[in-house]
């Protein structure tokens, strides 16, 4: 029976998993009283719908509507003045929704934050721009990896992906080779779409051979010219490998090979 | 006769369209000095830039989505790729952010080898910085002498790893292999040679040349509140005047014990950060001969022990019957490190490269971003390279050090 | 002076008078071979390394030229995405005939590890490619090689040959 693949997300699982497995949780500590983190919850305030320190960094989950508020507190209040990293996570196959991180680094205490939210399908986000100018090339970036709108951005448009591209790649509904559109890209900008048929389709098996193909496999002992058709059974002419001559040393002609020595 | 295809045959490099007297010029993707495969669109009035337009994505090759197709092993290798001028400190940078996902750590003689690499690795890119930066700028004998010593790098980690260019030579857990005979040796011989090509070779060359400084004093100025709003990194914000390294600032492997100094500028310019650059060798080679003296008093012991995660040496597994099952689980269906998230910062010789990992218990990461410290430096460029001239647009994406395998991913 | 309108270059009795001229023709244009720098990925570290002062191309006549009109040979160093593709195309349209491509490592050859979305799957599918390069990253020594080879290929190539033909035996 062939094996169900779930169509919302087409990325590789586990073949198989134990059915008594049960994932452990990276630890999450509770915010200390008195350390630098706490003062950044108490700056936050409600907020913060959740906070917990995973691995050494505070993490506060906040409404997806208060992102730009919430960025403003930390860099004015707290001194989250650079913006290190901020992507999305695809749970629509689970949720229905995105989840939008932002990785904030405080210069002075050496501390950082990661702030955490979750937008819906086909919802907007506000641009951070006019805090942290990284953000520009990272919304656009998130805005071509997942095809989420950015509100406010100076200038949405894709970054990585061609502008002609169709799709958001990192969504997991793609699959990593590509779609339909994607695997005759190439070929139908440069020489059009009847060319299809001449240049052929991608080959995606790296360990292909094909043993009639003469052009671009030789074939190691039954050689024959480049393009040479075989299709129809090709000459026999194996290589004639010089014979081993064993010498047998109990007899005559092992003496001589030892005197010869 | 070109075979017949649709694109314009005689496609030209430049855009004469003359509106206001402003030139549009496109620079790159193939560029000798585009440092890979930045595009450029840059908006002129007579010599100067009136608006810049960096296009990237052209060397996307969709790292991030292999990364959800793999198992944490398998993607190890692909790491190499990322910023490929220095590919132990991208494998380190994930090795190191998975080992925190797990909550293991690497034996102390892994965290030497690993350290030592790193620097090597450091070295082997700022040399490069400094060749290809000179070839931009016109000095092409510092490019022959600078390549000289990289090679001497590159053959010291390919007695080590076997390779010249992607090392993979870091594991999640450990290092492979031990140092062969000899490694120590060459590589005191290695820094030697290094800090006397700094001070004597580029040094001499470079340092106080004239025409060098009137290439790169007041080139390329960004000011720390900048440096910090677009993300800036490494020797980019050092150059700005602050001081933030985080092998000091939030040490890990074995940072905390070692002695070294974070070179700054306060020139903000061009000239200030390749300084910072050819100090940070100097430093590296310091950081390595401490680590030689260390490597000696430590267990022999090279992978970390967390037989749920990591197999069991080699001979382990060749004799005992539990450590084989384990290889076997591991190596057919993966490790499956604990629910959860993890962003390590490092390092790398170009900024902060941090490897930002979403598990949800399977073998295969849930989502792998990472963060590369040259996808910001190019940012950077659209307000960087406004109001400086032609020529010096060259010298800025020097400076900048951008790589594009990490830019693009 | 008589003004004859003989086509030399189609006459019957010609290749004899020829071979000795393509021996002229194909050594200048083998010991002179004038890669375009096209940089890809990874390979083109390699790349800049064999030009650089341990391996040395210069010695065989190898220089690499910036552009493509002064170039005849394309290395093509490193991953091809589908993005750059269209200019790759471009580039090698727009150097002059005779020419040649050498796919550089494995990613050029065939895509290589990357089997995504993103990655041409071998540059042969859009240029046509004289020689591949196996390895990631090949090392510098195996560039040189694939210099040598191609040297080799071209001292045996006729100088009339006519490259329309040529390029479409190869490319399908």
């Amino acid at each position: 029976m062939r094996k169900y693949t779930p169509k919302d997300n087409v990325q590789k699982h586990s073949y198989y998993t134990d059915r008594f497995w049960v994932a452990p949780r990276v630890p999450r500590e509770a915010v200390a009283e008195g350390s630098h983190f706490a003062s950044v919850v108490e700056a936050i305030g409600t907020q913060a719908k959740e906070c917990y320190i995973e691995v050494g960094q505070l993490v506060l989950q906040i409404e997806s509507t208060e992102n730009f508020a919430v960025l403003q507190t930390l860099k004015e209040q707290c001194g989250y003045t650079q913006c290190s990293e901020q992507s999305a996570v695809d749970y629509l196959a689970q949720d229905g929704e995105f989840e939008l991180f932002y990785q904030l680094l405080n210069i002075t205490e050496a501390k950082r934050v990661r702030v955490v939210c979750r937008i819906k399908e086909g919802e907007a986000i506000e641009s951070v721009v006019p805090l942290f100018k990284s953000a520009n090339f990272a919304e656009r970036e998130i805005f071509d990896m997942f095809g989420i709108k950015v509100n406010n951005h100076p200038f949405l448009k894709r970054i990585i992906m061609p502008d002609d591209w169709e799709g958001h790649p990192l969504l997991k509904t793609y699959p990593m080779i590509g779609d339909e559109f994607a695997s005759w890209y190439e070929v139908d900008k440069i020489f059009g779409k009847e060319y299809r048929d001449v240049i052929g389709p991608e080959n995606r098996d790296q360990s292909r051979i094909d043993r009639y193909d003469t052009k671009r496999f030789s074939r190691v002992g039954y050689e024959v010219p480049f393009g040479a058709d075989i299709s129809e059974g090709e000459k026999e002419n194996p290589i004639a490998y010089s014979e081993t001559v064993l010498v047998d040393y109990t007899q005559e002609s092992g003496k001589q090979l030892d005197e010869r020595r | 006769m070109q075979q017949p295809n649709k694109l314009t045959p005689f496609f030209e490099n430049l855009n004469f369209e003359r509106e206001d007297n402003t030139m549009v010029i496109n620079f790159g993707p193939q560029h000798p000095s585009a440092h890979g495969q930045l595009r450029l669109v840059l908006e002129l009035e007579g010599e100067q830039v009136v608006k810049a337009y960096p296009d990237i994505g052209y060397l996307h090759r969709g790292i991030e989505k292999m990364a959800e197709n793999m198992t944490y092993n398998e993607f190890l290798p692909t790491t190499d790729r990322l910023d490929y001028i220095a590919s132990t400190s991208n494998n380190y940078a994930y090795a190191l952010a998975v080992e925190k996902l797990l909550g293991i750590e690497a034996p102390r003689r892994a965290q030497v080898i690993r350290t030592m690499l790193l620097e090597l690795n450091r070295i082997i890119s700022h040399l490069f910085f400094v060749a290809t930066h000179a070839l931009d700028v016109g000095a092409m004998s510092v490019f022959l002498y600078a390549f000289r010593e990289r090679e001497f790098a590159m053959d010291l980690m390919e007695d080590y790893c076997g390779a010249r260019l992607t090392h993979s030579a870091v594991r999640i857990g450990g290092v492979p292999l031990d140092l062969p005979t000899d490694w120590l040796t060459n590589v005191l011989t290695f820094c030697d040679k290094v800090d006397y090509e700094v001070e004597h070779t580029y040094g001499a060359l470079l340092n106080e040349n004239r025409i060098w400084k009137m290439r790169l004093e007041d080139v390329g100025v960004i000011s720390a509140e900048d440096a910090l709003s677009w993300g800036c990194s490494g020797p980019m914000i050092r150059g700005s005047g602050i001081k933030y390294d985080i092998r000091k600032e939030e040490p890990y492997e074995l940072y905390s014990e070692l002695d070294f100094d974070i070179p700054i500028s306060e020139r903000c310019d061009s000239y200030g950060r390749f300084m910072i650059y050819m100090e940070e060798m100097v430093q590296s080679t310091k950081i390595i001969r401490q680590l030689t003296r260390m490597y000696k008093d430590t267990e022999p012991q090279l992978m970390a022990h967390a037989p749920q995660y990591i197999s069991a040496p080699k001979e382990e597994i060749m004799t005992q019957n539990y450590a084989l099952m384990q290889h076997f689980v591991l190596v057919t269906q993966g490790m499956r490190p604990p629910k959860g998230e993890v962003y390590v910062p490092t390092e790398s010789p170009k900024g902060e490269l941090g490897f930002y990992i979403k598990s949800e218990g399977e073998p295969y990461a849930y989502r792998l971003k990472c963060r590369a410290p040259s996808f910001f430096h190019t940012g950077l460029l659209q307000e960087l390279l406004v109001g400086t001239y032609l020529a010096d647009v060259v010298t800025i994406i020097g400076t900048t050090n951008i790589v594009f395998g990490e830019v693009d991913r | 002076m008589a003004q004859h309108q003989v086509n030399y270059a189609s006459a019957a009795g010609l290749p004899i008078a020829l071979t000795s001229v393509d021996k002229l023709v194909n050594w200048g244009r083998s010991n002179s071979l004038w890669p375009l720098t096209y940089g890809l990925a990874c390979c083109a570290i390699e790349m800049m390394a064999s030009g650089a002062s341990r391996y040395d191309f210069d010695r065989m006549g190898t220089i690499f030229r910036a552009s493509p009109r002064q170039a005849d040979v394309m290395i093509l160093a490193g991953t091809l995405s589908k993005k750059h593709s269209e200019f790759a195309r471009r580039l090698y349209d727009q150097m002059t005939e005779p020419k040649w491509v050498i796919s550089m490592g494995s990613c050029a050859n065939t895509g290589g590890m990357f089997n995504t979305y993103a990655t041409v799957q071998g540059v042969d599918r859009i240029i046509p490619v004289d020689i591949y390069l196996p390895g990631c990253a090949p090392r510098p020594e195996t560039l040189q090689y694939a210099m040598m080879m191609l040297q080799k290929k071209i001292r045996r190539e006729s100088a009339n040959m006519n490259n329309n033909t040529k390029q479409n035996l190869r490319l399908v």
